[in-house]
C-alpha cells in the first residue's frame, strides 16, 4: 500500500512550495489516476516518489508497504518496487537499449535477491516483452531512446516497466504523443501488469486513456493539494466542467 | 647577445646521461653525428617551459624533475605470460606482435614469423645500414625547435620499422607493444617508422604498457613517423596506459598522407601522470581523408596534454578530430588543435571537437582550438565543451534501479565509447573501452 501523508514539497535550490500537503492512499491492486491543470504539481509528485533529488520534503511522509521510503535513493526505491515512467523519457547517447535494459534488470534483480539472467535469458524475456508493445528489438540495438519519435519513447518506459516488475507504477502522462493504436497497445501493457500484488498510479490529462485503464479512483490535483476524489465517472465530469471550480483560494 | 639559461637538474641529467651512454648507443657514424647534433641542439633548447606559446599549459623544464637513467630491458627475466599480463585487453585481439622491454627489442616475447606483406625490422638492428638510417632519420625534418624530439633522437635505444607493402592487405593488426618493467624506473626513447605502400591496408597499434611490479616513475620518450602511401588505408592507435605513480609519457606523431589515403589515428591515455602527446599531421596528395580521435584520461593531478597541428597542404581533403577527456580528483587535460588550410588547399573539409568531462570541480581541462585558414573556398569548424556528469540522466539510471557507481561508469564509457568508436575495428575497439573499464574501476 502506498501512502502519502501530508506531503509538502518544494524546490530543493529555490523556496518555492509546490506540494502543499497531500494525502493519498492507494491499496495493493488498485488503480488511482490523478488529473488536474497544468503546473499543478503532478509530475513534482511522481518525481518525489521516485527520488529525484531537485526537490526537497519540508514535511510530510512517503510510505511505501509501510515503511517510509524518503530516505532512500532511487535506485533502491527501484529494487523496493517503484517504477516511475517518466513524461518526458531522457535520450542517453552512446549507450545502447539493451546493455541498458540489462543493467538495470539485473541490478534490480540482484537486489530483490533473484539470480541474474544470463544474456540468452534476458534476450528471450526482451524479446517476448517488446513483441508485446510492438516494439522492434532491432530498435534496442540503437542509444536508449536517442532518435525515438514522442511515442516510442512512451512505449520503451512501458517496457522497460515490464522488465523490472515493479509493484508501484507511476505513470505520467504516458498516454500524451501516442497514436490511437498505440495507446491501446500500452493501455493492454499497462492493464497486463495489473496484479493484487500491485499499486499504479496514473497521471493523465485525458479521460480517454481510463476507457482503457480503468480506474478505481481518479483524484485532482491543483494547487498543491489533492482538491477531489471520486470514482471513474470524476474524468468525465472534469471533461465537461474543467478545473474553473479549483480556483486558487480553494488551496 | 646571448643570455646563459640556468640549467634544471633534469636537464643537465639528460646531457650527462648522453655523454656516459653515446659509445654503448646503436648506430653508423652517421647515426651518431645525428646524435650528437641532437643532443646539442637540446643542450640549447633545454626542456620546453611555458613561456614557449605551444607550451603554456605544459612547462616540462618545471615538471620534469630529474632525468631516470636509460636501463635497457634486454636482458630482464621476462615470460611471454608476462607479456599476456601487461598488455591486458589487447591479448584478446588476434595480432602480429613486436615486444620491446623498456625500449629494447625482445624477439624472445614476439610472435614468431611473419605476416604476408609486412616487414618489420628492429631500429637497432638497421642503425648501421646507411640506407635504413636515411628512411629512420627523414621524417622529422622542419623540427628542429622540437626539444623532445632532440632528446629522442640523440638516445633512441630500440623501435620498429616496418613496412607494409604496396597493395598488401594484412589480415592482423600489427602491436608494437612496449612494456616499462623492473623494479628500477627508467627512461626509454623509443623510435617506430610506419611505411604504408601504396593502395595496402593495415592497422597498427603502439602500446606503451606496463608490468606489474615496475618501478612506481618511468620515463618514456617516443617518436613516430608514418607514411601514408596513396590510396592506402592505415589504422593507427595508441595506447598509453600505466599505472605507476610518477610516469611521464612524451609522443610525437608525424604523418605524412598520401593522395585518396585513410588514415585513423586514435591515442588513448591513462594511468599517465604527465603526458604529451603531439601530433602533426600534413596532407601531400588531394582527396585524403585523416580521422584522428582519443580519449584521455586523468585523476590525482595528472596532467595530459593533446597538441595536435593538421596542415591542409593540398586541396580536396577532408579532416576530423574528435578527443574526449575525463578528468577526476585534481587532474588537468589540455587540448591544442591547429587547422592550418594552405592557399592552394582548397575544397578542403575540416572539422575539430574536444570535450571534457569533470568528474570532480578541482579538475580543469584547457582548450585551444586554432583555424589558420588562407583559402576562401573551405569548410571548417571547431568546437569545445566542458561538463559534468548529467544530473539528469544520473537521475534516469537509478530510478531504473542502476546504482550510482554503475550508472557513472555507464555514462563515461559512453560518453567516451562515441570517440572509440571511430576507430572502427570491433577488436581494437573492446581492447579500449578494456583498458578504460580497467581505469574505471580503480
Ligand atoms: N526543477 C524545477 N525547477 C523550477 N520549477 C519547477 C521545477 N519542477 C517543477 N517546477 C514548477 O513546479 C510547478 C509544478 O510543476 P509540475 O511539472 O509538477 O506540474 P504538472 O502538474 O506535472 O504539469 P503538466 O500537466 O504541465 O505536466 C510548475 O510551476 C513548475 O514550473
Ligand atoms: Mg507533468
Amino acid at each position: 500500500m502506498l501512502e502519502i501523508k501530508n506531503l509538502h514539497v518544494k524546490i530543493a535550490e529555490e523556496d518555492k512550495p509546490i506540494l502543499k500537503g497531500i494525502d493519498l492512499v492507494v491499496p495493493k491492486g488498485e488503480l488511482h489516476a490523478i488529473m488536474g491543470p497544468n503546473g499543478s504539481g503532478k509530475s513534482t509528485l511522481a518525481y518525489v516518489l521516485a527520488g529525484r533529488d531537485d526537490y526537497e520534503v519540508t514535511d510530510g511522509d512517503i510510505l511505501w508497504n509501510g515503511e517510509s521510503i524518503l530516505e532512500m535513493e532511487p535506485d533502491e526505491r527501484a529494487a523496493a518496487g517503484v517504477f516511475l515512467a517518466f513524461q518526458y523519457p531522457m535520450e542517453i547517447p552512446g549507450v545502447a537499449g539493451l546493455t541498458f535494459l540489462r543493467t538495470a534488470t539485473n541490478a534490480v534483480r540482484r537486489k530483490r535477491g533473484h539470480e541474474e539472467l544470463t544474456t540468452p535469458e534476458f534476450m528471450k524475456l526482451v524479446k517476448q516483452k517488446a513483441g508485446e508493445l510492438n516494439i522492434d528489438v532491432e530498435m534496442l540495438k540503437r542509444p536508449v531512446n536517442v532518435g525515438f519519435s514522442g511515442g516510442e519513447k512512451k512505449r520503451s518506459e512501458i517496457l522497460q516497466m515490464a522488465l523490472l516488475e515493479p509493484t508501484l507504477c507511476v505513470l505520467d502522462e504516458t498516454d500524451s504523443g501516442l497514436d490511437i493504436d498505440a495507446l491501446k497497445v500500452v493501455s493492454e501493457g499497462v492493464n497486463a501488469l495489473r496484479s493484487p500484488e500491485r499499486a499504479m498510479l496514473v497521471i493523465t490529462h485525458y479521460q480517454r486513456l481510463l476507457n482503457y485503464i480503468v480506474p478505481d479512483k481518479v483524484h485532482v490535483l491543483a494547487h498543491g493539494k489533492i482538491q477531489r476524489s471520486g470514482g471513474k465517472e470524476l474524468a468525465l465530469e472534469l471533461e465537461q466542467s474543467g478545473y474553473g471550480e479549483f480556483g486558487e483560494k480553494a488551496a | 647577445m646571448t643570455v646563459a639559461v640556468m640549467k634544471t637538474k633534469a636537464e643537465q641529467s639528460f646531457a650527462e646521461g648522453f655523454n656516459e651512454m653515446r659509445a654503448t648507443l646503436p648506430g653508423s657514424a652517421a647515426v651518431r653525428e645525428a646524435r650528437e647534433g641532437a643532443a646539442r641542439r637540446f643542450e640549447e633548447l633545454g626542456l620546453p617551459h611555458r613561456r614557449i606559446e605551444e607550451w603554456k599549459y605544459t612547462d616540462l623544464r618545471s615538471a620534469v624533475k630529474e632525468a631516470l637513467p636509460a636501463r635497457s630491458g634486454d636482458k630482464l627475466a621476462m615470460t611471454i605470460a608476462d607479456v599476456i599480463v601487461a598488455i591486458g585487453p589487447l591479448a584478446q585481439i588476434d595480432a602480429h606482435r613486436i615486444v620491446f622491454v623498456n625500449g629494447a627489442h625482445r624477439p624472445d616475447l614476439s610472435t614468431p614469423g611473419s605476416l604476408a606483406g609486412l616487414e618489420v625490422e628492429s631500429l637497432a638492428s638497421t642503425l648501421e645500414d646507411a640506407q635504413a638510417t636515411e628512411f629512420a632519420l627523414s621524417g622529422f625534418a622542419g623540427q628542429d625547435s622540437n626539444a623532445v624530439l632532440a632528446l629522442n633522437t640523440a638516445y633512441m635505444s630500440d623501435g620498429a620499422i616496418v613496412r607494409v607493402h604496396a597493395e598488401a592487405e594484412l589480415e592482423k593488426p600489427l602491436l608494437l607493444v612496449n612494456i616499462r618493467a623492473g623494479a628500477q624506473p627508467c627512461f626509454a626513447a623509443v623510435r617506430n617508422v610506419l611505411e604504408v605502400g601504396a593502395k595496402a591496408s593495415a592497422r597498427i597499434v603502439e602500446a606503451f604498457v606496463s608490468l606489474p611490479g615496475a618501478a612506481g616513475d618511468g620515463q618514456i620518450n617516443t617518436a613516430t613517423q608514418i607514411n601514408v602511401g596513396d590510396e592506402a588505408r592505415l589504422t593507427h592507435v595508441k595506447i598509453a596506459a600505466d599505472d605507476g605513480s610518477g610516469v611521464t609519457h612524451l609522443a610525437n606523431w608525424f604523418a605524412r598522407l598520401g593522395k585518396a589515403c585513410e588514415y585513423r589515428g586514435f591515442q588513448l591515455t591513462q594511468g599517465v601522470n604527465l603526458a604529451r602527446n603531439q601530433i602533426q599531421v600534413a596532407f601531400d596528395g588531394e582527396d585524403a581523408k585523416l580521422d584522428l580521435s582519443g580519449v584521455f584520461l586523468g585523476r590525482g593531478t595528472d596532467h595530459v596534454d593533446t597538441t595536435l597541428v593538421v596542415d591542409h597542404a593540398v586541396p580536396s581533403c577532408e579532416s576530423r578530430e574528435l578527443f574526449k577527456g575525463v578528468l577526476d580528483g585534481h587532474s588537468r587535460g589540455i587540448f591544442q588543435g591547429k587547422i592550418i588550410v594552405q592557399a592552394v588547399a582548397q575544397k578542403t573539409d575540416g572539422k575539430q571537437m574536444s570535450q571534457a568531462l569533470l568528474l570532480s570541480p578541482d579538475a580543469e581541462f584547457d582548450s585551444k582550438p586554432e583555424l589558420e585558414i588562407f583559402a576562401d573556398d573551405v569548410v571548417c569548424g571547431h568546437g569545445a565543451t566542458c561538463a559534468e556528469l548529467d544530473k539528469d540522466l544520473m537521475f534516469y539510471c537509478q530510478s531504473r534501479g542502476i546504482p550510482t557507481d554503475v550508472a557513472r561508469v555507464l555514462l563515461i564509457e559512453s560518453f567516451i565509447g562515441e570517440a572509440v568508436a571511430l576507430v572502427e575495428d570491433e577488436a581494437i575497439n573492446e581492447a579500449l573501452m578494456g583498458f578504460a573499464r580497467d581505469w574505471l574501476s580503480k
